[in-house]
């Protein structure tokens, strides 16, 4: 018989570490990459050989990130944009799964399909109309000008995140909720989202992620430097003819972390909500 | 006073029909059951007076309001359902002030009605559990208790027992008899047993395929059933049936296997009106029994005692009438002293004043004037 640790045999469990490792390596080198250099002088950046951990680490890109950049501004605009798209997006997708999952829909397997094809589009080929679409409207340069294309874009994946939720719930709580007193849309917000909270929080990261990481939109929507989000700001640091990379990586890591404290926070339900999804949708 | 009527109420999914037409007048404090075999139309006729589906044509009057356009919350009626449909994420108290929460009652009789509510149901010790750490029956008292608080003009139960063990189910079966006894309150309860419907009804609406075939006390639905799938329907076992042709002058019934049975005196007129008729003839299990000494309006039927399930308080038993290839069967309900042994050769006595003659095409009861 085969040696056992916990019940999987020792020869699997090794298999399953080795390509656990894989994944955490490939993903996480980049970021550690990246943290290491932004502790860095530029001097020892480009020394031969390459020295892997910094011999004098220092913090004094960290200080000129916020000083050489308005990156807190940056960082402003890219919560503010981030959050309201988020809102935006996970009510409108709300409403959006429940009328599929639970109204008497013609064609609900059509508008599906439909919804899927629209997450498929390339960005760059809405870049044209929505920019025209915007300046015509004069919101360029406004937080809304990437608060609507962003909650749109978002907009699928988040309905059918959450359409796989709402679809286990049985359909009776909504009725007691109704001949309790609720309205339809009482009952979604009072019963059906609340019960499918990991779903629902699963979407808004999601959505909250993509807005955060957006970057062709960003650039093209806002050039005023004080509209800038984040991810469109972190390429200012860069000159005419040189490229600061301690200090880019700096500001890098300024960008990453909210998101990680985001995740952090809610790690355990969106690891139930993915898992969950994935095995009952 | 009626309480709650239903006026041709139409129910069609596209052109698929499933209820066709109901006419119904619930009176006040009554218990009405709905039973009838699954897909007869009985759930969707109570979620249609819910509110929960919306009615093809037709009226449902709720205390004297047509609350056809009516959501299911302007109606001011409450539901108990089959899985108890608790808010998993409210504790008990939660979920039975959810109601009045919502109708912006003040905290003091949101307090005052919760516990008045738990301590008729006797859970108040469960207030604050979350509904995943009760058991099937304590669920099934926090769905009575949400509907109770709600103090509703009507409360529909959609198979509130369905899904409690046979235990269970006999005690909760009381606890809702005692309740409406205690409260008073218009009930309409859906249910496909017909041992819940006869206990707990004041009256029995048996529905077939989206039809009302019979309205009527439990007394007139078990000794006077309007059709053949009404007897088949109720009873346990039900009622025996077997082919029949009304002889001569209504003197005589020739059943199935050569047995002629003699029609009593007092039924020989209605008889009469169908003499050469074939119909189906039907008898309940307690009208069977071993012949003793020549009793008045009972036949003895030579026969043998094909099967025996002892039940413990009796002891039912199959016997075939007559000893001819193409003779018919029928269950008795005969005491635990007849020892009845298969094979065993028996006289039967069947009390042919209780006989039920029904179309043998249309299963519609020919009846007699006595009724």
């Amino acid at each position: 018989m085969a040696l056992e640790l916990f019940g999987v045999p020792v020869k699997k469990r090794a298999m399953i570490w080795i390509a656990g490792a894989i994944v955490v390596v490939n993903g996480f080198f980049p970021a550690v990459w990246i943290l290491l250099t932004s502790l860095k002088t530029e001097t020892e950046l480009l020394r031969v050989p390459i020295t892997y951990l910094p011999d004098a680490a220092t913090l004094e890109n960290y200080a000129t990130a916020f000083t050489a950049q308005p990156i807190l501004r940056f960082m402003w605009n890219s919560f503010v944009v981030a959050t309201l798209s988020t809102a935006l997006c996970v009510f409108v997708g709300a409403l959006a799964a429940y009328a599929l999952t639970r109204l008497r829909l013609p064609h609900r397997n059509l508008i599906m399909s439909v919804l899927l094809a629209v997450a498929m589009f390339p960005l760059i080929t809405l870049m044209v109309p929505l920019f025209k679409l915007m300046r015509e409207a004069g919101l360029l340069n406004t937080y809304l000008a990437l608060i609507l294309p962003y909650a749109v874009l978002s907009l699928p994946v988040c309905t059918l995140v959450m359409a796989a939720f709402f679809q286990d719930i049985p359909p009776d709580l909504e009725a007691a909720a109704m001949v309790d007193g609720c309205s339809r849309v009482g009952a979604l917000f009072k019963v059906v989202i609340p019960l499918s909270a990991p779903g629902v929080f699963t979407a808004a990261i999601l959505a909250f992620v993509n807005a955060w990481d957006e970057f062709l939109l960003a650039l093209t929507m806002m050039n005023r430097v004080n509209m800038r989000t984040l991810s469109v700001g972190i390429t200012l640091y860069q000159g005419e003819f040189a490229f600061p990379w301690p200090l880019i990586s700096a500001a890098l890591i300024v960008a990453i972390v909210p998101i990680c404290i985001l995740i952090a926070i809610f790690q355990e339900r969106v690891v139930g909500g993915l898992t969950a999804g994935g095995v009952k949708g | 006073m009626s309480e709650l009527s239903l006026r041709k109420v139409v129910k069609a999914y596209g052109t698929n029909r499933v209820v066709h037409g109901v006419d119904l007048e619930v009176r006040s404090g009554e218990f009405v059951v709905f039973v009838g075999p699954s897909g007869c139309g009985k759930s969707t006729l109570l979620r249609m007076i819910a509110g929960l589906e919306e009615i093809t044509s037709g009226e449902i009057v709720i205390g004297g309001t047509v609350v056809n356009e009516l959501p299911p919350r302007s109606r001011d009626i409450a539901m108990v359902f089959q899985d108890y449909a608790l808010y998993p994420h409210k504790s008990v108290f939660e979920n039975m002030a959810f109601g009045l929460r919502l109708r912006k009652r003040p905290e003091h009789e949101i307090n005052a009605r919760v516990a008045e509510a738990a301590a008729v149901l006797q859970i108040e010790h469960l207030l604050q559990r979350k509904p995943r750490e009760l058991s099937g029956g304590q669920r099934q008292r926090v769905a009575m208790g949400r509907a109770i608080v709600r103090q509703p003009k009507a409360f529909l139960f959609d198979e509130p027992l369905s899904n409690l063990d046979a235990l269970l189910r006999a005690e909760m079966r009381v606890e809702i008899k005692k309740l409406h006894q205690k409260l008073g309150n218009t009930i309409v309860y859906v249910t496909h047993d017909q041992v819940e419907a006869m206990t707990l009804a004041d009256r029995i609406v048996v529905l077939q395929a989206g039809n009302l075939i019979q309205v009527d006390t439990p007394d007139g639905i078990y000794n006077r059933p309007a059709a053949k799938f009404v007897a088949g329907f109720t009873g346990s076992p039900p009622m025996n049936f077997l082919a029949a042709r009304v002889g001569e002058g209504g003197r005589t019934l020739h059943l199935a296997g050569g047995i002629d049975l003699p029609v009593p005196a007092r039924r020989v007129a209605e008889c009469a009106r169908h003499a050469g008729r074939e119909v189906t003839f039907g008898l309940r299990p307690e009208h069977i029994g071993v012949a003793a000494a020549a009793e008045p309006d009972v036949a003895r039927v030579r026969g043998s005692v094909v099967l025996v399930e002892p039940l413990g308080s009796d002891t039912l038993g199959l016997v075939r009438l007559g000893d001819r290839t193409d003779a018919g069967e029928m269950t008795g309900r005969f005491s635990p002293d007849a020892a009845l042994r298969p094979g065993q050769p028996i006289d039967v006595a069947l009390a042919l004043s209780r006989f039920h003659l029904f179309d043998d095409k249309t299963g519609v009861a020919i009846r007699g004037a006595d009724w």
